[in-house]
């Protein structure tokens, strides 16, 4: 039960996309990852206001247990956007493994860093290529990857949308990270500038590569939602997001939380997303429609739909009304019969 | 008491559809649209009737209503095997009357369209309730790995219904039965021409195997 809506608490299955929709039972559309089903009920509320991303360095290092798979992933993002992220790598010393407590405000911001196959030869790779200081602390993460990377190959897809938010917001607001930040500024500066223009959509791309397909849905969703409960302040936050993902995991939350108030509300980001939400709730009405008509002279057709339904439209009118043949079987067979 | 005869008396008719030799099979030939879906059903009718099923044309979703023709009867070494034929709208996710204005005026390209969707609805509507078995034809010059093709194949399939595909127009050049073969490997293909009466034989053959 990975995902669970925050207003009533009923879970989701991983991959589910019920949720896509709003829970169907309450409406609501807060939703939070929950690696371990148990611990995660109290730190959902904590997870939404995970703004605490932020607590990045302190946190980064009590969180390690998962920071390792997102440190990779922070990784390699880094690598793309920039040379060195501190992030990534402290993430990596981190990687003892995730204490539950963290879990809500954790398991979110890991998700956006989903892969954790890649992450150990990241690491090792990112950290070998410009910080030779890295290579210990890989090493150790290596050790721990294993553990880390399944907990995080199970929670960080679905996760990641959170984290995302976070993460991909974080340009100016580093401060709270401190060991990151130094490193990070490369990116965050990039990151900032990429972002700040047109902060929803590019952000995912660019942020986190692999991750963000898979929990994009889930981030929009949580994205939204925190968006219109905080204001946007992504900008300033979203540095620590880019260094949270590791921070993030662990104590930021705590820690965090209650300093920024704003990273919770980075989530704002979100909001930008939410055309693509709609989009997808589109996409997913769609799905229930046989035959949808786009506009007069041009439909698009469901045929698993069309084949699966009893009644079956006889005439479309121009209107957009139409005629169906509400089934009769026994009268339709003999009619046909006879 | 007027229901339950109803009911009874369904029953029976399907049992009797089901066990009965004589009852004809109702065969419907699907595929996509200007696969010679109709061509070909006029070509078994006239030479087993000498009647003519509809209308075909180079314009997609000529057929936009199934047809129907019954008890055709196709004798082979001896025996005869009775079906009914439905010609089915060729089956489309998408239906565009933009692609008719090039032979009719946009009013009549609109109505097209919308009587084509209706016909889509219907056979797919016939295939999961009228069809014993299924005729599925392929334009052999075109590739065959389509969503529709890879759907309907799957619901037939699904419904463990008898299938025969049919790789039709071998006499174009491009013609490339072996890629239709290949995409369905767990169905016999057959390659014919409708409109030339190219390997009727060999049709005819394997109809009343199949469905006999």
């Amino acid at each position: 039960m990975p995902h669970q809506c925050t207003n009533c608490g009923r879970t989701f299955a991983d991959g589910s996309k019920e949720m896509l929709s709003g829970c169907p039972d309450c409406g609501g559309n807060k939703f939070q990852f929950a690696p371990t089903a148990a611990a995660v009920a109290d730190s959902s509320a904590e997870a939404e206001g995970s703004g605490s991303l932020d607590a990045d360095g302190t946190a980064g290092e009590s969180t390690a247990p998962e920071s390792d798979s997102v440190a990779t992933r922070a990784a390699e993002t880094v690598r793309d956007l920039v040379s060195g992220d501190s992030s990534d790598q402290s993430a990596a010393d981190v990687p003892a493994e995730p204490p539950l407590e963290e879990s809500a405000g954790a398991t979110q911001s890991d998700a956006p860093w989903p892969s954790s196959e890649d992450a150990p030869e990241t690491d090792s790779t990112t950290s070998d290529g410009e910080f030779e200081e890295w290579p210990e602390t890989a090493r150790r993460p290596e050790d721990r990857s294993a553990s880390s990377d399944e907990a995080a190959a199970d929670a960080p897809r679905e996760t990641g949308p959170t984290d995302r938010t976070d993460s991909e917001w974080p340009p100016q607001s580093s401060a709270s990270s401190g060991p990151t930040t130094t490193i990070a500024d490369d990116e965050n500066s990039a990151q900032a500038n990429a972002r700040s223009e047109v902060i929803p959509t590019d952000d995912l791309p660019s942020g986190s590569g692999t991750a963000t397909r898979d929990t994009s849905d889930h981030g929009t969703e949580a994205g939204t939602d925190r968006g219109t409960a905080a204001g946007s302040e992504h900008g300033h936050e979203a540095d620590s997001a880019v260094e949270t993902p590791a921070g993030a995991d662990g104590s930021s939350g705590d820690l965090d939380a209650d300093q920024s108030p704003d990273h919770g509300r980075v989530v704002s980001e979100p909001s930008g997303q939410r055309p693509s939400l709609e989009e997808l709730r589109a996409e997913l009405n769609e799905q229930f429609e046989s035959i949808k008509i786009v506009s007069p002279g041009q439909y698009e057709l469901n045929l698993m739909e069309l084949y699966n339904r009893d009644e079956y439209i006889i005439s479309l009118q121009e209107d957009g009304r139409y005629v169906i043949d509400v089934p009769d079987s026994w009268r339709a067979g003999d009619d046909e019969d006879e | 008491m007027g229901l339950f005869t109803e009911l009874k008396d369904s029953i029976s008719r399907a049992t009797d559809r089901l066990f009965s030799e004589q009852e004809p099979k109702r065969i419907g030939i699907y595929g996509p649209p200007n696969a010679g879906k109709t061509t070909l059903a006029n070509r078994i009718a006239r030479d087993w009737t000498g009647d003519a099923i509809g209308a075909e044309s180079h314009v997609p979703h000529e057929t936009r209503r199934a047809r129907r023709k019954e008890n055709v009867e196709i004798e082979r070494d001896g025996k005869t095997v009775t079906i009914d034929i439905v010609d089915t709208p060729g089956v489309t996710t998408k239906v565009d009357y933009e692609e008719f204005t090039d032979e009719m005026d946009e009013e009549d390209a609109i109505r097209r369209s919308r009587e084509a969707t209706e016909g889509v609805a219907e056979a797919m509507h016939w295939l999961r309730e009228d069809v014993d078995g299924v005729i599925y034809v392929l334009d052999s010059a075109e590739d065959p790995i389509t969503q529709v093709n890879t759907m309907l194949i799957g619901i037939i399939e699904s419904r463990d219904l008898p299938v025969l595909i049919f790789a039709n127009k071998i006499d174009l050049e491009e013609s490339s039965v072996k890629r239709i073969e290949d995409a369905f490997p767990q169905h016999k293909t057959v390659p014919l021409s409708a409109k030339e009466g190219d390997n009727m034989d060999e049709v005819y053959d394997s109809i009343a195997e199949y469905f006999g």
